[in-house]
């Protein structure tokens, strides 16, 4: 569902100042950069004819303004980019649906995170932003932008390498399920390693709490792994309509989505390569499709309660 | 000499594994079809309260009320098979949907808070049925390929292990039926 939103006369205005503010920082950023290549450029010529104090005296000049000038902007751009999403982005959300908010400083918790089992391995690096909650019908929702990482180690002979590696970058969803349930279903991608975890679990020995749910959707079956604590309220939830709509939602997904149920929570994991919800810098505000991308992964996650059928409440979760 | 108690040793281990995949998987169509009666018992304790409520509103459905109990009070008799179970409970599933179609014509029990309840209930515990039921056909089908597949028709012969039938899937389960026409049906 593309959302249809409405810049107001107000956040027009804002926009506008907002791009005299980007103005200057795209030129106090040029001119910065300018002065520190310009600077060290001249510093190796004036070396080459004047020698190493000359050169460096010479080449001080014109980087230490350079510098000042760019960390000076730094706190500009900050304040420009918090405004940008506070203003522009909280008002556009707020044209959709008056009960949708957006709060760029807060996200989800490492611990929600980590409590929502998407994801088995350990986090070394935790960032989260962009936090927006709703409510739809009787389907109160939640999504942030997270970006959670480990670390890996190698020897080298300088010393110590540390690699960095995505666990998730991208949306996490957040809904209250329509159906109450105690145990844990964990619905992950299939891959070669889960796929042999899969069967190991199934023929061998079962490790941890919970175990392979066999489902009876080929489709779903060749894109998911499922885990669970208890095999009949695994079905329970994943009913076959249920499957086929989460079959659905996955092809509507860049790449495959996670998705747990826990504590008569839903949660999904959205891997993105975008950053959404953030001011550009060397792009104008001033253009119609400004605010598309940010809208159309906001259409996403509002579709997703309608998709998953998640506001017909006729059990005793009402 | 070795050599070959190693591997005398390895088919034991890999025997006794097949064994015992046999016994647990035989146990979990067990477990399975236990998992269906709790929830069965949990839909029959619901009909008395259901034909209570009912029956003070719905003056001309004496005949389909009485017929529920009765249903109800056979599913709930000491020597009913499994089999009959499950075939009593699809009678009395037929017969309470009649019922909620009915009530379109009880202005007053549409609007009854325990009637709703109680409709809610029983469309739940649908559901957890039906859960049930997919999750016995998925243990019938593991423990069915054991019996049948190499090597574990040899064992499966010795123990008398037979293949057993799945549940049959009931029409509405078969459809991609969301919550929302359950009610309306």
């Amino acid at each position: 569902m593309a959302v249809n939103f409405v810049i107001s006369p107000a956040v027009q205005s804002v926009l506008d100042e907002l791009e005299i503010q980007r103005k200057k920082i795209v030129s106090t950023n040029y001119k910065g950069w300018g002065l520190i290549l310009g600077g060290i450029l001249l510093a190796f010529l004036v070396t080459n004819f004047g020698g190493l104090i000359a050169g460096l005296l010479v080449g001080a000049a014109a980087v230490i303004p350079g510098g000042v000038m760019l960390y000076k902007i730094s706190d500009d751009t900050a304040q420009y980019k918090s405004r940008f999403k506070r203003e522009v982005v909280g008002a556009a959300l707020s044209s959709v649906d008056q009960c949708l908010t957006l709060d760029p400083s807060n996200g989800i918790s490492e611990s929600e995170f980590t409590s929502s089992q998407l994801f088995t391995t350990g986090i070394d690096r935790y960032h989260t932003e962009d936090l927006v909650c709703g409510k739809i019908d009787k389907t109160s929702f939640y999504f942030a932008e997270v970006h959670a990482e480990y670390k890996t180690e190698t020897r080298t002979k300088n010393g110590t390498q540390t690699t960095w590696h995505d666990i998730l970058k991208g949306i996490v969803f957040v809904a209250d399920f329509n159906k109450n349930f105690n145990g844990v279903t964990v619905v992950r991608p299939k891959d070669f390693g889960s796929s042999i975890g899969a069967w190991f679990s199934k023929n061998i020995f079962s490790v941890g709490d919970k175990n392979v749910v066999e489902l009876e959707n080929d489709g779903f079956n060749k894109n998911f792994v499922t885990y669970s604590t208890d095999q009949v309220e695994a079905r329970y939830v994943l009913t076959p309509a249920m499957m086929e709509r989460i079959n659905d939602l996955n092809q509507r997904s860049a790449y495959t989505v996670s998705l747990s149920f826990i504590n008569s929570s839903m949660y999904i994991a959205f891997p993105l390569d975008k950053n959404y919800f953030e001011a550009p810098v060397y792009k104008t505000l001033l253009r119609p499709d400004l605010l598309d991308d940010d809208m159309s992964v906001l259409g996403f996650m509002y579709d997703i309660v309608h998709e998953l059928d998640l506001n017909t409440r006729i059990w005793t979760k009402q | 000499m070795i050599i070959v108690a190693v591997i005398a040793i390895l088919v034991l281990i890999i025997g006794i594994g097949i064994y015992n995949s046999l016994i647990s998987k035989k146990n979990q169509v067990a477990n399975a079809f236990s998992a269906i009666d709790v929830m069965l018992k949990k839909r029959f304790d619901l009909i008395p309260n259901l034909v209570e409520t009912v029956k003070q509103y719905m003056q001309y459905e004496g005949d389909t009320l009485t017929k529920i109990t009765e249903l109800r009070g056979k599913a709930m008799g000491s020597n009913v098979s499994e089999s009959d179970k499950l075939a009593l409970d699809q009678q009395i599933g037929s017969a309470v949907k009649g019922l909620m179609v009915s009530v379109e014509n009880y202005p007053d029990l549409k609007a009854n808070t325990n009637f709703l309840n109680l409709q809610s209930t029983w469309t739940e515990s649908e559901e957890q049925i039906a859960a049930a039921r997919r999750n016995y056909n998925s243990s019938v089908t593991t423990y069915n390929n054991a019996v049948m597949m190499f090597p574990g028709n040899m064992f499966a012969g010795m123990l008398g292990y037979q293949p057993m039938p799945v549940l049959e899937t009931a029409a509405e389960e078969r459809k991609n039926v969301s919550a929302k026409e359950l009610f309306n049906n």
